[in-house]
């Protein structure tokens, strides 16, 4: 089994969905099923490519960025997919989700595939309650700024707000766990349970944003496209933290996942 | 106390938190200030809303997130009054004795580190190709109430000894061990930690001041040989040949393991050579307090979403 077949298919499984998705949304076309089925398929493809790999390479998808690229595009689309089919008013979200996820996609493309080093402080079961736990987290948000995306484009049924709240509350408890759960595993490797370096600073960053949201909800009052908006710059921050920070800092926790 | 309770006022302040946090992050201002004034007003306004806002008292899980967050800032507070954080080195078959190379610490924090004594008894290290650090087994001896205890510690793993935590780290090297004799006083050995290795490998020579004198020396280890493979997989070990280098005022001496060098002053006998090892050493009690106190909020969290959004099922959310 070999992991670059399967990883092209998979892709081409997303794009098929994304793109089928976007032009029902515009043509006002409802292709649900192929869509769920197009998903589902890429990510059975996805998840057997991750596990050719992981089998070759000895270890999981945490370590270079196209590892990391590839596990956030499988974790991204199956928490997606989950809500999608549980929640049938996400679905057209799936017109502003994938875009999303065409632009790690196009990421990955360009990625060295070669392999990484799996450093000690990795051979430990931390390593997987944190990573989970923070692929929830922005599977949760991304799910929200699909509905803010319908609401920002007018497209929305009332009251979709609701529902993007509930997926960035979700977000909100798991991304707390993700941060205890760091603190933990950093106690362990390095000795200290936080330590302001860059990527637990925006880490911190994007929580406090989170609640900040969740709260200025409460207190303001805030309107359906002020909200749209707020979600989509935690996404942003969430983002900038997932994908940046661990490959512009020069500190020992690169944040790999 | 309404006004402080204000959820406006919360707003407010994650926002104060915020660009405190960027602003220390940014090196731009002193970052203990930039931290600690608008989590104190959070604290505050924490408090305020816990005594005043009815809705605490009508939604548990949403009281119970909310004071293990005023928890976990007291708790943090604490710790940082009364942490250490330190190193020490310690060569093969040294003891720890309580002296640190460096630290920093609360300013309530007292010190017992010299009832955490342990013995390095060594230490292996694997390395894969391109000399990537893999596990690291360190053997350390130490006295408890059951009597001699030995262990094993490394990576994940620290040695906890009165609340101290000492953790291995990645900085390691070789140790020439001597004995000096200086005329009239008792004999002193011990060992000259020579500059980490493999990171430091072409430059394993230290200045060294002989003990109880003005007397500089440098001590050089020559290695003939490469001795963690570069190519293959391999482990951390002392050189074959372990004959070490004495400059003494521009005239090198060549000591083999036993040798003796007659100096003005005294005597120097080479012993041998062994490793030592880096330890960073922590203390902060808050540690499994601020571990339930961040489970337990996150808990109270998911309970009070859960039983908002069951209240209301997620198809009928629109």
């Amino acid at each position: 089994m070999h992991e670059a077949p399967l990883l092209w298919s998979a892709l081409l499984a997303y794009v098929v969905a994304g793109s089928t998705a976007i032009f029902a949304l515009a043509l006002e076309r409802r292709a649900e099923r192929g869509i769920l089925g197009l998903l589902a398929l890429g990510l059975a493809l996805h998840g057997a490519a991750l596990a050719a790999r992981w089998i070759a390479v000895g270890h999981g998808p945490f370590i270079t960025l196209f590892e990391i690229l590839s596990s956030n595009i499988w974790s991204l689309t199956l928490v997606f997919t989950l809500a999608y089919w549980r929640v049938p008013a996400v679905r057209p979200a799936a017109a502003f989700v994938m875009p999303v996820l065409f632009i790690l996609m196009g990421w990955l493309l360009v990625a060295h595939p070669g392999e990484g080093h799996f450093p000690p402080t990795y051979r430990t079961l931390w390593l997987y309650v944190h990573v989970g736990l923070g692929k929830v987290f922005l599977g949760t948000v991304l799910v929200a700024v699909g509905l803010s995306g319908l609401i920002l484009a007018r497209l929305a049924a009332q009251g979709l707000e609701e529902l993007a709240f509930r997926f960035m509350a979700i977000g909100f408890v798991f991304e707390t766990l993700m941060l205890v759960s760091g603190a933990v595993w950093a106690q362990d490797a390095w000795g200290r349970y936080w330590a302001w370096d860059p990527l637990e600073t925006w880490a911190f960053l994007t929580w406090l944003s989170l609640a900040a949201f969740l709260h200025a909800r409460v207190a303001f009052r805030v309107g359906p496209r002020a909200s749209a908006l707020m979600i989509i710059g935690v996404f942003v921050l969430a983002f900038l933290t997932f994908f940046g920070v661990p490959f512009i800092s020069t500190a020992a926790h690169k944040g790999a996942i | 106390m309404k006004a402080l309770a204000s959820l406006k006022l919360t707003a407010a302040a994650l926002g104060l938190l915020a660009a405190g946090i960027a602003w220390a992050y940014l090196e731009r201002g002193d970052a203990l200030a930039c931290l600690v004034a608008p989590l104190a007003l959070l604290a505050l306004n924490l408090a305020a809303a816990i005594l005043v806002n009815s809705t605490f008292r009508r939604q548990l899980p949403l009281l119970v997130f909310h004071v293990s967050l005023l928890i976990l800032v007291l708790l943090a507070a604490a710790g940082r009054l009364t942490h250490l954080k330190g190193r020490v080195e310690l060569a093969t078959g040294e003891a720890f004795t309580g002296e640190l190379l460096d630290a920093e610490e609360g300013p309530l924090h007292r010190r017992r580190l010299e009832r955490a004594a342990f013995v390095n008894e060594g230490f292996e290290i694997d390395y894969a190709p391109k000399w990537k650090r893999l596990e690291t087994r360190n053997t350390v001896r130490w006295r408890s109430a059951r009597g001699e205890e030995t262990g094993v510690i490394g990576d994940q793993t620290p040695l906890v000894l009165e609340g101290y935590r000492f953790y291995t780290t990645s900085n390691k090297g070789f140790a020439p061990v001597f004995v000096w004799q200086r005329a009239g006083a008792p004999a002193e050995r011990g060992s000259v930690h020579l500059p980490p290795y493999p990171v430091l490998q072409f430059a394993q020579q230290v200045q060294w001041t002989l003990p109880g004198t003005e007397r500089s020396v440098t001590v050089r280890l020559p290695l003939d040989e490469e001795l963690i493979d570069y190519e293959r997989s391999s482990g951390f070990r002392l050189p074959p040949r372990r004959d070490v280098e004495l400059i003494v005022e521009g005239r090198a001496h060549v000591l083999a393991p036993g040798a003796t060098l007659e100096l003005a002053g005294g005597r120097l006998r080479y012993e041998g050579l062994t490793t030592w090892m880096g330890y960073a050493v922590f203390f902060d009690w808050t540690l499994p307090w601020l571990a339930a106190a961040a489970v337990l909020a996150a808990l109270a969290l998911g309970w009070h979403f859960w039983r908002r959004f069951a209240a209301r099922p997620w198809q009928e959310a629109l």
